[in-house]
């Protein structure tokens, strides 16, 4: 029926011409005549007050357009996927990096001048640089609800008794890095009045998003307000976040100019998101054959300033944390904690790859706990159909597991010389 | 500064243009020549999306100021497709799959072009080494290498049949 | 001294947003020249959905792929597909194309079985054509379309697709979460140097099971390139930061793989089909890179006999880990 159709078959990607060719046209590269250039002043200390702040002496550099603060926000100033928690320019700096003010310029050296002659009265709070410090009793809250941004669940069967009856029990503290998405192209747009609303051209993972966030801060209808996606230089998670969206709508929508924007390497790495450090306290039981009876977990994700995804990741994370295995009795807790660190949102696997450096290590202490091969412990915890999951889903259909880990195991078999024998 | 007149060859055609001394090749070659398939990534030649072949060596065009290729040759991604008719490495990048977001691409192909243009032959680890400061962060590079090999090898075939 | 040491990490991963609605719609227009616009709020960020959607629509309408246009992520145009994210667009969106294409055929294989005097449930597209049962009719699709037209009827379909999910119970996490799960088995080969720390990545394998791969070239690149950005998140990178202050914001500080560093990678299709899926896909962007950093640990563990439980596993931490288990051993022995 699907012989010789196009599913199926490795054509050639649609947009591949433009992209050999070099025609293709990323943000940066669109020619837009007379725009105007913005940049951010960004806070360098983690967490403060803004008192007040100073834009005489910007303004009065010449090529200088206009300076924005969060007085100038026609809508509301606060955006965010899941929480709307993240200011466009802020008064209360939460981390190195927070926007305080926006220049508008007409060259790339108005604007950094004019961001250098903003000055800023801060009032500083303690700063909070760890999960631990921002938990603690008495910690100066970061966002008014308190440090402790979501606590996801996943609990089934009695975990702690099936914990005591096991053959063999082992606990584990497993802490993964904080990484950076690291998209050759940085963060880049353009923006500029068009129809009686606002156009904005920009590289993004999540046009729609951006257009229903953007119409908040501008105050406007979200009809009004246009995304178009730029071809995107990479994403990987870190640009489905608001980055230089908001701003680009404020000074193209105040002044009624077009206008653009390009942050430089160092500005990608410090104003997005990053992959959540986690902190995995992990402890799995299994009985004399290898058989999985339970695990508990505790996962601590540091979110940094802003939640971004990190809900989302925390309780992803909480419910792959068995990995692809069938366990009855789970007990497992996510949580998401405000930080005054850099912000920490999706990243490619939104917390799971983490999580599977945890279980697929247990998995193999359990192994050499019991003197039974990793192979062989997987084979008879992974899930099959019929199969339920940690959150009591029974799965049905299109359970691979079994089928990928005998194919890689042949696969590993015929490509790697020492392998074999003994790991069996 | 005062600006003054470059001399250069791009992309087969001799130009003057005036130009500020401080100013970088990357933005000779985006802003004034207004070809933008040469691409920043990070401003400090550690990425290789601005890669230009510069007199047949591939070069960081962010790290190269304007004087430095008065009388120079530079040939930039708008410069590898002769009439409309792609060269054939960038018929084995599309062919080979190794092309995902772009934004690397021009700067693979110029630097897979230089290798080529002296050494027909590439090894996979010649290859590798004349890709290496070219980053990319979609393909992990396999496809690329394999783009590279495909191309040495449809070039060298051409070359048998034409010499011959 | 070298060490060689072998590793596992198995993966599963929930397709989509987690418990919550995450729908994606299209429009597709078939037109009188048998070409095809579809038009999806789905950013391709160069993992290729617009390809992928392309490949759905042109099998879907019965068209070669070079008759189908995608106008991808502009809001004044495209309806609402979602985030580019949880590696939700090939199921997602590819359904909803598949079923605004299924809309717009429905149309042309109406007036097609009228011309034709044959049962509708008989005719179908392919090739350019209208087909009875399995053989060609002769007549060509878009002189149905255009006959459509001339009666004022449009070949126009809209779909939209929303995963079958629960939501969580706040307590307890029960629920489905996920319409369907890829899952995934990566095997990497290390060899580890006792003296420097060094580990080199040798050979990654890596199955995933993506339902159905619309574009096995586009899958492979998706393994690859997870691949060696799991190798970069196991052994190389980490944004330092102190005091709340970025200390590595550049290229120069900060280090991904190069092409100098890549193993040699065999990715393995598997295809489990998935019915809810567009032609039985699932996804694949995030999975291949899930399971590579814990491949990786279990084969550093394997090579060394220590194992390491903080990530990335630098040359430092390595030595480290190789000095405390000699001092150990040496403490071991002498008590």
């Amino acid at each position: 029926m699907l012989e010789g159709g196009v599913v199926g078959q490795s054509v050639q990607r649609v947009d591949g011409l433009v992209k050999v060719t070099g025609e293709s046209y990323f943000a940066a590269d669109e020619k837009v005549p007379a725009a105007l250039v913005l940049k951010v002043l960004r806070s360098r200390v983690a967490h403060a007050v803004v008192k007040r702040i100073d834009i005489s002496e910007a303004e009065k550099i010449p090529g200088v357009v206009r300076v924005f603060t969060y007085a100038d926000i026609p809508g509301e100033n606060s955006y965010g996927i899941m929480v709307k928690d993240q200011p466009v320019l802020t008064d209360k700096i939460r981390f190195i990096g927070d926007a305080i003010a926006l220049v508008v310029a007409e060259n790339p050296d108005a604007a950094r001048k004019g961001a250098e002659a903003v000055k800023v009265e801060t009032e500083e709070l303690p700063p909070l640089y760890d999960v631990w410090s921002a938990m603690a009793e008495g910690a100066p809250p970061i966002h008014d609800k308190g440090n402790i941004l979501t606590v996801g669940r996943v609990k089934k069967g009695d975990a702690a008794a099936a914990l005591s009856r096991a053959d063999v029990v082992i606990s584990r503290l497993y802490r993964t890095q904080r990484v950076e998405h690291l998209y050759l192209e940085t963060e880049a747009g353009i923006a500029y009045p068009e129809h009686n609303g606002l156009t904005i051209k920009v590289s993004t993972q999540n046009p729609h998003y951006d257009r229903r966030d953007v119409a908040r801060v501008l105050g406007l209808p979200m009809n009004r307000v246009r995304i178009i996606q730029t071809p995107t230089g990479g994403g990987f998670g870190g640009k489905l976040d608001i980055s230089v969206q908001c701003f680009l709508a404020l000074a193209a929508w105040k002044l009624r100019r077009p206008v653009r924007m390009l942050y430089d390497r160092e500005e990608s790495f410090i104003a997005t998101a990053k992959r959540h450090p986690f902190i995995i306290d992990y402890t799995s039981g299994a009985n004399r054959e290898g058989q999985l009876l339970a695990v508990k977990v505790r996962i601590i994700g540091d979110t940094g300033a802003y939640a971004s995804y990190g809900p989302a990741t925390l309780i992803r994370a909480a419910v792959h944390a068995t990995g692809p295995y069938e366990v009855p009795s789970v007990d497992i807790e996510g949580l998401c904690v405000y930080t005054n660190n850099p912000f920490s949102g999706a990243m490619r696997g939104f917390g799971t790859p983490q999580m599977a450096f945890a279980f697929e290590s247990q998995m193999d202490l359990l192994a050499q706990a019991l003197q039974i091969s990793p192979l062989e412990i997987r084979r008879r915890n992974i899930l099959r159909p019929g199969s339920a999951t940690a959150t009591g889903q029974v799965l049905s259909d299109s359970v691979g597991i079994a089928k990928t880990l005998a194919a890689a195991w042949e696969k590993a078999c015929q490509v790697m010389p020492g392998l074999g024998g003994e790991n069996q | 500064m005062d600006r003054f007149p470059l001399h250069m060859k791009v992309n087969g055609t001799q130009m003057t243009v005036d130009v500020d001394p401080g100013m970088r090749l990357l933005d000779v070659l985006r802003d004034v020549l207004g070809l933008t398939g040469t691409k920043e990534g990070c401003g400090e030649g550690e990425c290789g999306v601005c890669s230009v072949i510069l007199d047949g060596k591939i070069v960081d065009s962010c790290l190269v100021l304007a004087p430095q290729v008065q009388g120079r040759e530079i040939i930039t991604i708008e410069g590898v497709a002769r009439n409309g008719e792609l060269d054939i490495l960038q018929e084995a990048f599309l062919e080979a799959g190794a092309v995902q977001c772009g934004f690397c691409t021009p700067g693979m192909i110029l630097a897979g072009k230089a290798l080529l243009d002296k050494n027909s032959h590439p090894d996979r680890r010649e290859i590798a080494r004349a890709i290496s400061g070219n980053l990319c962060r979609c393909t992990g590079y396999a496809k690329i290498v394999k783009a590279v090999e495909l191309a040495a090898a449809r070039r060298s075939g051409k070359e048998g049949a034409t010499g011959a | 001294m070298k060490k060689h040491g072998y590793g596992i990490g198995n993966m599963w991963y929930g397709v989509g947003n987690t418990a919550a609605p995450n729908p994606s719609g299209a429009f597709v227009d078939f037109l009188d020249d048998g070409t095809v616009i579809v038009l999806s709020g789905c950013a391709d960020i160069g993992q290729g959905s617009s390809t992928v959607l392309a490949q759905i629509a042109a099998e879907t309408l019965g068209v070669g792929l070079e008759n189908v246009a995608v106008i991808a992520a502009d809001t004044e145009v495209t309806p609402d597909a979602g985030a580019t994210s949880a590696s939700r667009q090939t199921y997602i969106s590819g359904n909803a194309v598949r079923f605004a294409a299924e809309k717009a055929r429905e149309q042309v294989i109406a007036q097609a079985a009228e011309r034709l005097n044959l049962p509708a449930d008989n005719v179908s597209l392919k090739d350019g054509q209208i087909w009875h049962q399995d053989e060609p009719t002769g007549t060509k699709i878009q002189d149905v379309i255009a006959q459509c037209r001339s009666k004022g009827i449009l070949t126009l379909g809209q779909g939209w697709f929303n995963p079958v999910t629960t939501k969580l119970d706040p307590l307890t996490g029960q629920g489905a979460p996920y319409a369907t799960y890829a899952f995934a088995t990566q095997v990497a080969e290390v060899e580890a140097d006792t003296e420097t720390g060094v580990i080199e990545v040798k050979r990654i394998v890596a199955a995933h099971d993506v339902g159905r791969a619309i574009n096995p070239q586009n899958v492979e690149g998706q393994i690859e390139g997870g691949c060696i950005m799991g190798m970069g998140y196991a052994l190389l990178e980490e944004v330092a930061v102190n005091q709340g202050r970025i200390e590595n914001p550049a290229l120069s500080t900060y280090l991904i793989p190069t092409a100098l560093d890549i193993p040699e990678m065999f990715p393995v299709i598997v295809e489990d089909e998935e019915p809810s899926g567009p032609y039985g896909a699932k996804g694949v962007g995030e999975p291949a890179l899930v399971p590579t950093a814990a491949a990786i640990a279990n084969a550093v563990a394997d090579a060394l006999g220590i194992r390491l439980y903080d990530l990335p596993l630098t040359p430092e931490k390595i030595v480290a880990a190789i000095r405390a288990a000699a001092e150990e051993s040496e403490l071991g022995l002498n008590g």
